[in-house]
């Protein structure tokens, strides 16, 4: 039967795994040990070792010593540890959402996975995600942490800064930009409704310099345009209003709408889109180029959003 | 009260950490070994833990201030610590600005005493 001192150790043992210097901390601590047991409590037997054992402390807190000089995560690196799980997790809630929305699963190599989830399923779904993101990023600044490197990690400025909650004012050439950018996004759009109103569709080309021909099917050249045509309409009001105030509130509805009409988008089934003909080959590039591109807007659009959001809470917080 | 007592617990042992390692680099001018180092430390009128001093140690040798060896002809194995060169540079700096905090100190009590 093992004694008390032997016990000792070997929970000291268990907590110091992974020390190369293990067996020679175990040795210092046995012959400390056994040295105040014969010095103060009269020889080696089990009761005076069982005092010197106590004397020495908890096996845990013993342990943490000698680990003090050896933080799990650096506190130089603690303040990214939430500041990545948030953007972590703002990918995987998007990517959670449009799932839900499209009935698709994702994946993106090599760690984020979002399998084909019901609303419900979502729901039960989410706080694991954000459990997976905040372990993912502390594994990550625990091995830059035990690399012992100077790792100098990007600081992503998502509007988590106190300085940052209220909006900058706009200088004028920041201003005359919006007011260029809101005439050139009129234009657009103007253009944009004549030709849907005179071709029912604003998707267009033209072969040797004839009638412009239509080039989407009717109906989902129909839909399609309407969907861009109210973005467009979107974008030229927000920089006209944005001429006017400096509120997020602008910027959080205009993305919201321009979520929704993505989302409008991706309903449209990319199968007999195409009024011209195309090879097989063609279509099968260019279906995923499409799917891919849409959502990597509504992604930019989504962390933009939560952004404002954040930006808002916090102001919210700091009147 | 309690409040207090623990504030001043906090602060003496964050001005403890220096000062032990100080005081282990003047002991260890003498070879000497962890329990009779912790005996030396309480006739000096100072309690160290066993389980502050170990964990010490390791980081002093590990800094290559202090050597150690394990001497086998005893009944009981010792590891004995000693300070070296190196050991000796720190252990002279440290005292240099522990006599300048303590001038400080000093300074700013006569001022208190006498405004």
């Amino acid at each position: 039967m093992p004694n008390k001192l032997d016990v000792y150790l070997e929970e000291i043992s268990h907590y110091l795994s992974g020390r190369t210097e293990r067996e020679e901390i175990l040795n210092e601590i046995r012959s400390h040990i056994l040295e105040k047991a014969a010095s103060e409590y009269g020889g080696t037997g089990d009761e005076a070792i069982d005092q010197a054992v106590l004397a020495f402390g908890p096996a845990r807190r013993l342990a943490e010593r000698y680990a003090e000089e050896r933080p799990i995560i650096a506190p130089g690196y603690k303040r990214y540890l939430f500041r990545y799980t948030t953007l972590l997790f703002a990918i995987h809630l998007a990517l959670t959402i449009l799932g839900v929305i499209f009935k698709e699963s994702f994946i993106v190599f090599p760690f984020l996975f979002i399998p084909r989830l019901s609303p419900l399923g979502a729901v039960m779904y989410l706080p694991m995600a954000f459990l997976a993101d905040l372990g993912l990023v502390a594994l990550v600044l625990y091995l830059i942490t035990q690399s012992g490197k100077e790792v100098k990690l990007p600081w992503p400025r998502i509007g988590l800064d106190l300085d940052e909650v209220n909006p900058p004012r706009k200088p004028f050439w920041s201003l005359f930009g919006t007011a260029v950018g809101a005439i050139i996004m009129l234009a657009i759009t103007s253009f944009s409704l004549y030709l849907f109103a005179r071709h029912q569709t604003i998707f267009l080309y033209l072969t040797d310099g004839k009638e412009p021909r239509p080039l989407l099917t009717p109906e989902a050249g129909r839909y399609l345009s309407l969907i861009i045509i109210v973005q467009f309409a979107v974008s030229t009001l927000t920089l006209f209003v944005k001429l006017f105030t400096r509120s997020r509130w602008v910027d959080i509805i205009s993305n919201a709408i321009s979520l929704g009409l993505i989302g409008l988008i991706l309903r449209q089934p990319l199968d007999n889109l195409f009024a011209i003909n195309m090879s097989e080959k063609l279509l099968s590039w260019i279906k995923p180029t499409i799917l891919i591109t849409l959502i990597i807007i509504a992604l930019i659009i989504t962390y933009e959003l939560i952004r404002d959001i954040i930006r808002i809470s916090r102001r919210q917080r700091a009147l | 009260m309690i409040k207090v007592a623990l504030d001043i617990g906090t602060l003496e042992t964050e001005m403890n950490r220096g000062f032990l390692h100080l005081l282990v680099l003047a002991i260890l001018e003498n070879e000497m070994y962890g329990y009779a180092m912790v005996k030396h430390i309480e006739s000096l009128g100072y309690k160290v833990e066993e389980n502050t001093l170990y964990p010490l140690l390791r980081r002093l040798e590990k800094n290559g201030w202090i050597t150690s060896r394990w001497d086998l002809s005893e009944d009981r194995p010792r590891k004995f610590y000693a300070i070296t060169t190196e050991g000796r540079a720190i252990r002279a700096s440290l005292f240099g600005i522990w006599e300048i905090q303590n001038s400080i100190l000093d300074k700013v009590t006569k001022e208190n005493l006498h405004a």
